[in-house]
């Protein structure tokens, strides 16, 4: 939670810095790069956070206002979800009547399972991979793991990654992907909108972000897809890391690594045999 | 708690104006026009955090504030004509260029973290967002067009 004694609101170096870094990334203003049939949006707010990245490598910016700035992004993602609320709310029926699918896609979270550790098992990670990839690794799923395995287990230390990476790179490749994804895919725009939902409201952002660039003319069913698809996998996320993510990523390691071990196996007879 | 909120509504206020110039810049909204939409967000969060601070369960806020406005907007609710004409002057995209320029700043700290992980992490990282992105866009692909509704 906030630390009351931070005195957010005065530390004014913050805010003036964040203010002309906003000022100067939209008066930039967006650009459209076609990639093949896709397009790749690059937005003021891609900007403005390459720009916080550098600018906190600059004398203007101390430990102090990094520190600060974190409270801010959490209090700047309620506004956010506010926004976003009113759009969701004012699109009540619709919403009701794709609830179906609003609710189906969460299964498609255990997607990261799935597509993610066959990936890391061929790469030769070891138990890391069950932290990195059964979930996002956002703070929920932190805590998950760290409960079960500890901070310092082979798990922690994969959670603690993907924890790292997301924070640092998540929202940038999604706002990166899903416009471009929207555009060279089959897939409808407003199911990437569902898609967007994935528990971080930064994340969120970014990638709703990018389909409204692409999309504008469907600005408010992707908000209101995007925020309702967010909000039911943060209040049910947690449940299923726990009940069903979890022991689901243990067994398909499990099974990948015995059928790595088997593999193995048959390599080193044909070789001893040849 | 009193304290806390104050600290907020401060905090909001700051957040408030960077947006509503933000927006101006932008999005050619000029600063009073989107003035009632910004300050009715801000008081839907302010509520939100009074809501938890109240009850003694550890739901998160920004799940009070979701709902909040949600509701105060659904066609029928008193005054959520005038709501949603409100906020619809503050764009969205306006609201996530400060939320992103905060988060660099405030993630420059870990840059050292960062450049310590591995390519294969890099690579698991970006397959763990494609794949719950895809996985959820494909169930939603199917299920919207068996309703017919894209």
């Amino acid at each position: 939670m906030i630390n009351i004694t931070q005195n957010l609101w005065k530390d004014w170096r913050l805010h003036v810095i964040v203010l002309a870094i906003v000022l100067l990334t939209e008066r930039i203003g967006s650009f459209n790069i076609s990639v093949g049939p896709g397009v790749i949006l690059l937005l003021p707010m891609l900007y403005a956070m390459v720009v916080g990245i550098g600018i906190y490598f600059t004398p203007l910016i101390k430990e102090k206002q990094s520190k600060s700035a974190e409270s801010l992004v959490f209090l700047a993602v309620c506004l956010l979800i506010a926004r976003f609320g009113v759009v969701a709310g004012a699109s009540l029926p619709k919403l009701i009547e794709v609830g179906p699918a609003l609710l189906l896609q969460e299964l498609g979270n255990l997607g990261t399972i799935f597509l993610a550790l066959p990936i890391a098992v061929a790469l030769g990670l070891k138990r890391e991979s069950i932290g990195m990839t059964f979930s996002t690794g956002r703070e929920g799923g932190v805590a998950i793991i760290v409960d079960k395995f500890g901070l310092n287990s082979p798990e922690g230390r994969g959670v603690m990654a993907m924890y790292i990476f997301g924070t640092f790179f998540g929202s940038i490749f999604m706002g990166l992907i899903s416009g471009f994804l929207a555009t060279i895919t089959p897939l409808h725009p407003l199911s990437f909108a569902m898609a967007s939902g994935i528990g971080s409201g930064s994340m969120m952002a970014a990638s709703s972000g990018s389909l409204i660039g692409a999309f504008p003319q469907l600005e408010n069913d992707i908000i209101a897809f995007a925020s309702a698809s967010n909000l039911i996998t943060i209040c049910t996320g947690l449940f299923v890391s726990i009940f069903v993510a979890l022991p689901l990523t243990e067994k398909l390691y499990g099974l990948l690594t015995r059928r790595k071990q088997i593999h193995a196996n048959i390599k080193e007879k044909n070789n001893v045999g040849g | 708690m009193l304290n806390t909120i104050r600290e907020v509504t401060f905090v909001f206020i700051i957040v408030g104006i960077v947006t509503l110039l933000g927006n101006w810049v932008g999005y050619n909204i000029l600063p009073f026009e989107a003035l009632p939409g910004i300050a009715a967000l801000v008081l839907i969060c302010l509520i939100g955090f009074v809501i938890q601070a109240a009850l003694p369960s550890k739901i998160p806020v920004i799940v009070y504030i979701a709902i909040l406005s949600v509701v105060l907007a659904i066609p029928g609710m008193p005054g959520s004509e005038k709501f949603v004409k409100w906020t619809d002057q503050v764009n969205p995209l306006a609201i996530t260029t400060p939320v992103l320029a905060y988060a660099g700043i405030a993630i420059g700290r870990s840059w050292t973290d960062f450049t310590k992980l591995g390519w294969k992490t890099i690579v698991v990282g970006m397959c763990v967002l494609l794949g719950t992105f895809l996985g959820s866009a494909i169930i939603a692909e199917i299920i919207l067009r068996a309703q017919g509704i894209i």
